[in-house]
């Protein structure tokens, strides 16, 4: 039997750079098959050339036995291909079926009318026939991240797709929701389908791939059966060394006050209240971290605090003074250091070179300015060491930053935030899109600046990360904590139900009695972050 | 993200934007040499029809081969264009390939360079609104505010100041610092209604326009207006009040020190835009303004700043109109702040283009003078010809703020040239809220 798909020889260039070089893959009929490799690999790149956005420079993409080209996805729906992106193309007002309908009408009136009825029809036969828990009534707007995602699945199957590509499907789930992805995986391969997902996650490709390819450079580096590997194989294979995979936290005792919130309330951009009423303290010498799914309030929470956004009522006292409003630049001058949610838009101004990034938030400062003047031998000379120290390729200062790989950015910024001597660091998804070493160096490095008596506060949508180098984890959940829990103690499943909204019987307290403890000095405990907490950490320094 | 999200433009309009939108300073000067004799091309065939359309009893020019005559040369209108403009440094007619008697103090240059002057200063203003993000269509009424104060203020001076070179000299930087005032106060209206009501600048700087040409006039015509003038103006400020044209003839109405100070004044811009920290807020709140806010810049007061440093340019440019051509506020005031965008623009909006740009200008209007005087060529086709070239060299320049402005940037494959390292940004690997990461790509697999 020919494979579902198998991609030969396939070498796509962009000018300057090999994506994908002679890369060989066939992908079985009803297997799950994971891509993996860290960031810039080339997975992406290499499902595009499968789904027909790119062409590939050589090479040839054989489907069900036959070579194909395609000039764009339209042809690659045909030959029973199906993609699904990271971001959902769903139309939030209309309803489920409506999106999986959409474009593919079934008509009637000679083709001037949608045949509503049929329509429906077919979506809820579809639904039924892979098991999918979906209301073909409901709005996308009103339905959660989980089911969104199924609607997509089934857009792609009503458009007769045999090979669902997925890019990055778990990456806006919660634990319990990447489980029941994990079913639908089984229901659809159980009925003939295959599946090829992306992925940087090790856990992930072992638990729910049959088979696994491993992309470096662009380049396959072998294809190995699921059961036959370990993380640290696969870690290996990514990255093309050996990772040490746990970060070494050491127990300490926390000092002065730093950063204290209490009762916050912040609204975002549509004047929807975001965050109803947050309360809690960080002390120096202590990562105080908060996971949650993206999108519950913890981008207005750390805007609030670090002086980019006006709370709407609550307070933030910073180093024993009110932070009520000062300016953002007070804020940065004060020694706060902020790694923002977004590179692109916040991070960094993309068509500055390094040298001029360097001085973001500085600009006014010495030893960059001076007598109205910027030094710009002091600011080359910083950009250089941060990107010397940080390990920032290509080491260019002159180049500008938006000719870095995502993951380069993301270290040049962690490197200038963490190199401003800042009292308090508010790093927001601080390793995101950094390859498993350089994510191994910042962690390290945070927890260099936590010795030093710095204090953190560190958001993160990736769960090993927060609880693998936090010394008290709190969850956040539309706006509010549902719990703030010991790291060490705590287990994934019980962060994702806390994620999910849902209290823990036990150990979570409400947000204002976790205050309250705090302030007694009973820190809500976890300085041993040692324990069961950096086994499972395992999985954070792969997720790059 | 909206102004970053290249995906939703229309692929058609993509296509034509996104080369523009990488080059690098070098292909942009080869780019815009190269449209300056595209543009020639053009109008040369343009010239060459219309000439042939046209009657007159001798042929001007007659094609060789053919023997078809044309009434209008077209080599002889861009000899002119570009060597009258400069006064004739090169020889027509003559043996050899210099002119000897000619001085670069002439007439024609004068007015050429009484034209760049003017227009370095409306120039600088729009560059400096246009670094930081804002349209500053309002160069030509802060012009016009900016002259009138000037014009008033030095008459004010003058009427209790002893005549003399002293005072003159205090007078004309006191009638200059007023025209800066009066400029950058009427700039920083739009910028205070852009800054804390959310006005979009370019409405209300085109309609301060209107209200600046219009108050201006009604002031002067009611209040100001000189005796027995049969035109609305003031009074001429006396002539020691005024930037003499000390080597170029009188009626060029040029003075090189005018020029000296809007040539410091560009290395000024410069220096203040690259190596200052304003500039360095100003420069990111144009370019990226969520990372200066980001940055700790307070976006409100930079664009108030801003805009008020630009009408006091404009004004600066109404001082020099009033004290170097016309010695008076008259209620025919040109263009130049208009122009100034077009000069901007064409400068890439970096202080140091300006002067090349404002020459080009001043070169398209002191040469299309002369072209009126030596040929029988209309001046409305003339017109046509500056405007091509103009249309020629800023479409580039403006196709690639366009690009930018509504989001384009590569960022994408093949920027770095090396490493693999941008092989990042096609996997698209960003979190959750990375919606704004990787526009191209996202962008391609929208379309």
């Amino acid at each position: 039997m020919n494979p579902a798909v198998h991609l030969d020889g396939i070498t796509k260039r962009f000018p300057g750079v090999v994506a994908n070089d002679d890369v060989d893959l066939a992908i079985d009929r009803g297997s799950v098959h994971a891509l993996l490799g860290e960031n810039g690999a080339g997975k992406t790149t290499l499902m595009n050339v499968l789904y027909g956005l790119y062409r590939p420079t050589e090479g040839t993409v054989v489907v069900d036995g036959e070579p194909r080209s395609f000039a764009s996805p339209r042809d690659a729906i045909d030959a029973g291909i199906g993609m699904i992106h990271q971001h959902f193309m769903l139309v939030d007002p209309m309803t489920v079926w409506e999106n999986v309908v959409l474009g593919n009408e079934p008509r009637t009136w000679g083709g001037l009318r949608v045949d509503e009825a049929a329509a429906r029809e077919a979506v809820v036969e579809l639904s039924e026939r892979y098991g999918f828990d979906v209301d073909p009534d409901a709005r996308i707007e009103d339905v959660s991240v989980g089911v969104q995602q199924r609607v997509e699945i089934l857009k792609a199957l009503y458009r007769g797709a045999e090979v669902l590509i997925m890019d990055e499907p778990t990456a806006v789930l919660t634990p319990q929701e990447v489980e029941e992805l994990y079913d639908v995986f089984e229901e659809l391969t159980d009925q003939g389908k295959t599946i090829i997902f992306i992925s940087h996650k090790l856990g992930e490709a072992l638990s729910a791939a049959d088979e696994i390819t491993v992309l470096r450079d662009g380049v396959n580096v072998g294809t190995v059966a699921a059961e036959d590997v370990t993380r640290e194989d696969l870690a290996e294979m990514m990255v093309g060394r050996e990772v040490l995979m746990e970060p070494a936290t050491t127990p300490r005792e926390p000092g002065e006050r730093v950063l204290e919130v209490t009762d916050l309330h912040v609204e975002d951009d549509r004047g929807v209240e975001a965050v109803s009423g947050i309360s809690f303290e960080l002390r120096e010498g202590e990562v105080f971290g908060i996971a949650g799914v993206d999108g519950n309030g913890q981008l207005q929470l750390v805007e609030a605090i670090t002086g980019m956004r006006e709370p709407s009522a609550g307070s933030v006292e910073y180093l024993g003074e009110s932070m009520a409003g000062a300016t953002r630049r007070e804020h940065i001058d004060r020694g706060m250091a902020f790694v923002p949610e977004d590179r692109h838009e916040r991070g960094l101004v993309m068509s500055y070179d390094l040298v001029q990034n360097g001085i973001l938030g500085s600009q006014h400062d010495p030893p960059f300015a001076s007598g109205g003047r910027i030094d710009w031998d002091a600011s080359a000379a910083h950009a250089e060491s941060v990107i010397e120290a940080y390990d920032v390729r290509p080491p260019n200062a002159d180049a500008d930053a938006e000719s870095f790989s995502g993951g380069n950015q993301q270290k040049f910024i962690v490197g200038r935030e963490f190199e401003r001597d800042p009292d308090l660091v508010v790093a927001t998804h601080p390793t995101r899109g950094v390859d498993i070493g350089s994510t191994e160096f910042l962690h390290d490095r945070l927890l260099e600046l936590r010795a030093e008596g710095r204090a953190i506060l560190l958001v993160s949508s990736k769960l090993d990360e927060v609880q693998g180098l936090s010394d008290r984890l709190a969850v956040i959940h539309e706006g509010e904590f549902s719990g703030v829990v010991d790291p060490a103690t705590v287990t994934e499943e019980e962060i994702g139900l806390l994620m999910a909204g849902e209290t823990l019987d036990d150990g979570s307290v409400s947000g204002a009695a976790i205050h309250d403890a705090v302030d007694d000095g009973l820190g809500g405990g976890g300085l041993d972050g040692t324990g069961d907490g950096s086994v499972e950490a395992g999985e954070e320094g792969v997720d790059a | 993200m909206s102004r970053r999200d290249g995906g939703r433009i229309p692929g058609p309009v993509r296509r034509v934007l996104e080369p523009f939108v990488d080059r690098t300073v070098a292909e942009r000067v080869l780019i815009s040499v190269a449209a300056i004799l595209l543009s020639i091309a053009v109008g040369f065939v343009i010239v060459l029809v219309s000439g042939r359309v046209a009657e007159c009893s001798t042929a001007a020019w007659t094609m060789p081969v053919t023997g078809l005559g044309f009434c209008y040369d077209p080599f002889e209108v861009y000899a002119v264009l570009f060597n009258g403009a400069l006064g004739y440094p090169l020889a027509i007619g003559e043996p050899g390939l210099f002119n000897p008697s000619w001085t670069p103090f002439n007439l024609s240059f004068g007015l050429t360079l009484s034209e760049t002057t003017l227009l370095i200063f409306t120039g600088l203003s729009v560059a400096v609104a246009f670094r930081a993000g804002l349209f500053n269509i309002g160069t030509q009424g802060q012009l016009v505010v900016g002259a009138l104060a000037t014009a008033l203020t030095v008459l004010a001076l003058t009427s209790v100041l002893p005549t003399g070179p002293v005072s003159g000299v205090l007078v004309v930087v006191v009638g200059t610092l007023a025209g800066a005032v009066g400029g950058g106060l009427w700039g920083a209206i739009p910028g205070a209604l852009k800054a804390y009501a959310d006005a979009n600048e370019v409405i209300t700087t085109i309609m301060l326009n209107f209200v600046a040409a219009n108050v201006a006039y009604v002031l002067v015509l009611e209040v100001f207006r000189a005796e027995g003038s049969s035109v609305v103006a003031t009074r001429y400020v006396p002539e020691y009040a005024q930037f003499r044209p000390w080597l170029f003839p009188n009626s060029s109405d040029f003075a090189l020190l005018a020029l000296a100070v809007g040539v410091a004044f560009i290395g000024a811009l410069y220096y203040l835009v690259e190596h200052t920290p304003f500039g360095y807020d100003l420069r990111t709140s144009g370019v990226q303004a969520a990372a200066a806010e980001y940055g700790g810049v307070n976006a409100k007061l930079t664009t108030v700043r801003a805009m008020t440093l630009s009408g006091a340019l404009g004004g600066v440019g109404g001082a020099v109109w009033v004290l170097m051509s016309e010695g008076r506020w008259i209620e025919s005031v040109p263009d130049l702040g208009f122009d100034g965008i077009t000069v901007s623009i064409l400068a890439g909006n970096n202080p140091l283009g300006v002067l090349p740009a404002a020459f080009l200008f001043g070169i398209l209007k002191g040469g299309a003078l002369e072209i009126g005087f030596r040929t029988d060529v209309p001046t409305e086709l003339v017109g046509v010809l500056r405007g091509l070239i103009i249309l020629f060299v800023a479409m580039p320049e403006f196709f690639r703020m366009a690009g930018r402005y509504a989001g384009l940037r590569s960022g994408g494959p093949g920027e770095s040239g090396g490493s693999g390292g941008t092989a990042d940004d096609l996997d698209g690997d960003d979190g959750p809220t990375g919606g704004a990461a990787a526009p191209t790509e996202r962008g391609e697999a929208d379309a």
